[in-house]
This record gives structure tokens, C-alpha cells and sequence, in this order.
């Protein structure tokens, strides 16, 4: 991609964002919970943008250990990055719009709230883990596991609406008698489309920026590498005694 | 140690991992002792109202189980040298069963560290009798069990890593949360005198799909640390 591209993706992604939010304002106030049902907008897409985040991740280590191509491992890294910037949203637009509907920012007995805790802290442990590695080998290899094992967290999160009710409100979209209004899942599909844009942009950036560290790493590498130690200086090649 | 069978392998490695244990005697003279300690800190910091500390008791007891159980999955016992893993690669020692045999001894020394915390509990929180308590028993070897894989599995992937000791409970406390969370519900169902079977089997499942990824992902580990 050239500089132009990722500026022009950059552009899109800030006009899409802009779209929806004129939408979401535009939306009219919910019955019952008024003007906080809009936090929706942001809440609902990135959750699952995380998700997808957090599938793209698994796909991409899943890829680099059946290839060990590194771009696998750069997307894989990426997308685990955006998609706990995605879970922090969604965790932090909950808690707000918690206060004031459920009267409280965190709930204990809440499946889904707890289950995003716990997804989110596996992925920071994923960051931490990658942090932790020198070698990029293994360190591509050890997160690609990790990030198997980790993506478990999703279906649970997804399901745990379902599975216990709590005071989460279960599946709304994707339901056929979708219990929403036209004029909000407008907006929401709207918003839904500008942050998988907003996705696109960032990992378009964080890959890119991933390629320039590993770039940086290898040059430093070959920088610092002495041939035969720094104690033993090149022979002259120069004038030899007595050459003619 | 003769390259046997995989199960003859898991219990060499699981002799040795004890042998090593009971030389050094780090869970035993260590983290038992202060995983004893931490449940007599806890009434000091919310206050010493009897009634509550009897509400909390066995909710204190899984916590410190879990959070300084941690330490006993991933003590310095279990962690083998580089010279160590090449040895046990030479002699064809399968992964999968390196996995088996360290996540067989964790499970013991989690065992011997929950009966050791119990009594303590009792008697620093005097929780009173919770009804079919003989449940609790299955619910400790449960939770030994899932802690010890989480554990075994969190420390492969940490392997020879310098941030070994602060990483690994980092990946370990939140994939162990469903183990804490079904031991909870087991006594607070017990309290109640209802059904205990969606816990339990929430317990097992996770032993199981713990166990499954670990040995599966065995080899690609041990090949990453070499």
C-alpha cells in the first residue's frame, strides 16, 4: 500500500465515524431510557469489532504456524492490539451507560460484563506475552497458541447472554424478529460499517508500523554483529614490504 | 529415565517432579505457610465482624486457593533448565507427556495445599456447617486439577522467558476464573440446598478442554523453547 492509500483509508474511516454519528444523533430518544440508549452505537460495534479483532488474531496465528510467514504474525499482533482497544470501549461505553439505566457502572452477577473482564485481561496477557519475547520465532509461535487458546473467550462472551440470564439483554440484532426499531438498526448498521472501517484503518497502520519495527530489529541486528568479535581488526590489504 | 510408554513417561516425570519438590520443599515450607498467612491478613482488612467473616470464609479460602496456588503451579520446581529440557528431548521424552506428569505433581501439591487451608479456614472463620459438604471434596480436586493444567499450560508458554514469574499469573488469573467462579457457585448452592450439577459440570468441562489444548499443544511449545 503507498502513503497515499493508507492517508485516503485514514480519511475514510474519519468520514464514515462522522456519518454515524450524525445518525446516532439524529435517532430519536429511546422510550424508556432516553438519550443513553445512543451509547449503543458505540457499545454494540465495538463489541464486536473486538470480536472480530480477537478472530483475525486466532486466523492469523493459526496461518503463521502452517506457513511461518511473518506478515501472519503482524496481522495476528495487530489485530490483538485493536481488539483490546475495542474491548476497552465496549467495557468503558457499558459502565456509562450502566450508571444511569441499571444504576450501577459494574455488576458483579452480570455474565456478559464479567465474561468481557476476563476476555479482555486474556488478550492484555497476550500483549504481555509478545512484550516478553525477543527472539521473533518464538515469539510468533508462543502467541500464535496463545491466540488460539485465548479466542475460547469469544463464543463465551457471545453465549453467555444466552446461557445465564443475567442483566445483560440478550441477542437483539441477530435475532429474525429482531425486537429494534428500523430507524435504530439503521443507525446501528451505520456505525456497525464505520467502525469495521475504523478497523481496517488501524490495522492498516499497526501492521505497517510492525513492518518497520521488525525492519528497525533486523538492522540493528546486523549493526551490532562484529564479524570474528571486536577484538580482531581487518589485515591491511595495502602496500606489502618489498612488493614491487 | 528409559524412553517407555507415554504413561510410564508422565509418571517418571511426575516422580521426578515430586522428588525435586520434596528436596526443595518450596510449596511446602513456602507458599503453604503463606497462603495461611494471607487468610489470617484478609479478616484484618475487612474488619473482624464474626458473622461476616463466617459468610466469607469459604469465598476467602477459594480465592487465596486459587490466587497463591498459582505459585505453587508455576514454583520454581517445575521450570526445567535448558541443559535439563535438552536432556528430556534426547531421550525422546514425548511433550504431551511432560505435560501430563508436571500437571499430575501440581495437582498433588494443590491437593495438599487446599487440605492444609481448610482446617485454617475453620478455625480463623468458623463458616459453620454448609449441608452435603462432602461435595467440597469432589469441588477441591476439581479446582486442583484446573489450576494445575491452567498453570502447567501458562508456564510451557512461558518458558525460559525472564518475565516468566509476573507474566504467568497474569495469563493464568483470568483463564482460571471459571474456576473460581464454579467453586463459589458450589457452595453457595450447597448453602441453598440446590442442584450443584450445572457448577460441577462447568468444573470438568473446563479440566477437559484445559487437558485437550495442553496436550495438543504440547509439542509446538516444547519446540519453541528449544
Amino acid at each position: 500500500m503507498s502513503e497515499r492509500s493508507y492517508r485516503a483509508l485514514s480519511l475514510v474511516a474519519v468520514v464514515a465515524v462522522a456519518v454515524g454519528f450524525g445518525f446516532a444523533m439524529a435517532a430519536p430518544p429511546e422510550r424508556i431510557q432516553g438519550e443513553f440508549a445512543k451509547i449503543m452505537f458505540v457499545h454494540v460495534p465495538s463489541a464486536w469489532l473486538a470480536f472480530l479483532a480477537f478472530g483475525v488474531t486466532m486466523i492469523g496465528g493459526a496461518v503463521w504456524l502452517m506457513k511461518k510467514t511473518p506478515i501472519w504474525d503482524r496481522v495476528a499482533a495487530s489485530s490483538a492490539e485493536v481488539g483490546v482497544f475495542f474491548t476497552a470501549l465496549a467495557l468503558l461505553t457499558g459502565m456509562i451507560w450502566g450508571y444511569p439505566v441499571w444504576g450501577t457502572f459494574w455488576d458483579w452477577s452480570d455474565a456478559r460484563m464479567m465474561s468481557t473482564a476476563i476476555m479482555f485481561f486474556v488478550y492484555v496477557g497476550y500483549l504481555a506475552l509478545r512484550r516478553s519475547i525477543p527472539d521473533p520465532e518464538t515469539r510468533a509461535r508462543r502467541s500464535a497458541i496463545l491466540g488460539i487458546i485465548a479466542f475460547v473467550q469469544v463464543p463465551i462472551v457471545y453465549l453467555s447472554v444466552t446461557l445465564f440470564r443475567t442483566l445483560h439483554q440478550g441477542a437483539t440484532v441477530v435475532r429474525a424478529d429482531a425486537p429494534i426499531d428500523p430507524v435504530f438498526l439503521r443507525a446501528l448498521m451505520i456505525n456497525l460499517g464505520a467502525f469495521t472501517i475504523v478497523y481496517a484503518a488501524f490495522m492498516a497502520w499497526r501492521v505497517r508500523l510492525a513492518r518497520l519495527e521488525d525492519e528497525l530489529e533486523e538492522t540493528e541486528a546486523v549493526a551490532d554483529f562484529d564479524i570474528a568479535g571486536s577484538g580482531i581488526t581487518a589485515p591491511n590489504l595495502g602496500e606489502v614490504p618489498g612488493d614491487v | 529415565m528409559k524412553a517407555g510408554g507415554f504413561w510410564q513417561q508422565a509418571k517418571e516425570i511426575a516422580r521426578k517432579d515430586l522428588l525435586v519438590e520434596g528436596r526443595a520443599g518450596e510449596a511446602l515450607y513456602i507458599t503453604i505457610p503463606f497462603g495461611a498467612v494471607a487468610l489470617m491478613l484478609i479478616p484484618l482488612a475487612i474488619g473482624t465482624d464474626r458473622p461476616l467473616l463466617a459468610e466469607v470464609g469459604p469465598g476467602m479460602f477459594l480465592a487465596v486457593a486459587l490466587l497463591f496456588g498459582m505459585l505453587v503451579a508455576f514454583r520454581q520446581t517445575a521450570a526445567d533448565t535448558p541443559p535439563q529440557r535438552e536432556l528430556l528431548t534426547l531421550l525422546g521424552t514425548d511433550p504431551a507427556a511432560k505435560f501430563v506428569g508436571r500437571t499430575a505433581t501440581s495437582t498433588l501439591l494443590l491437593l495438599a495445599f487446599e487440605i492444609v487451608l481448610v482446617p485454617v479456614t475453620i478455625l480463623l472463620y468458623n463458616p459453620g456447617r454448609i449441608p452435603n459438604w462432602p461435595w467440597l471434596i469432589l469441588v477441591m480436586v476439581l479446582l486442583a486439577g484446573g489450576l494445575a493444567l491452567v498453570g502447567t499450560l501458562a508456564g510451557s508458554v512461558t518458558t525460559g522467558l525472564r518475565t516468566r514469574n509476573t507474566l504467568t499469573p497474569l495469563l493464568v488469573a483470568p483463564l482460571s476464573m471459571p474456576l473460581l467462579l464454579g467453586s463459589a457457585q458450589v457452595v453457595e448452592a450447597l448453602r441453598r440446598e440446590e442442584s450443584i450439577l450445572p457448577w460441577i459440570t462447568l468444573l470438568a468441562t473446563m479440566n477437559l478442554a484445559v487437558a485437550v489444548i495442553g496436550v495438543v499443544t504440547a509439542r509446538p511449545l516444547e519446540e519453541s523453547s528449544r
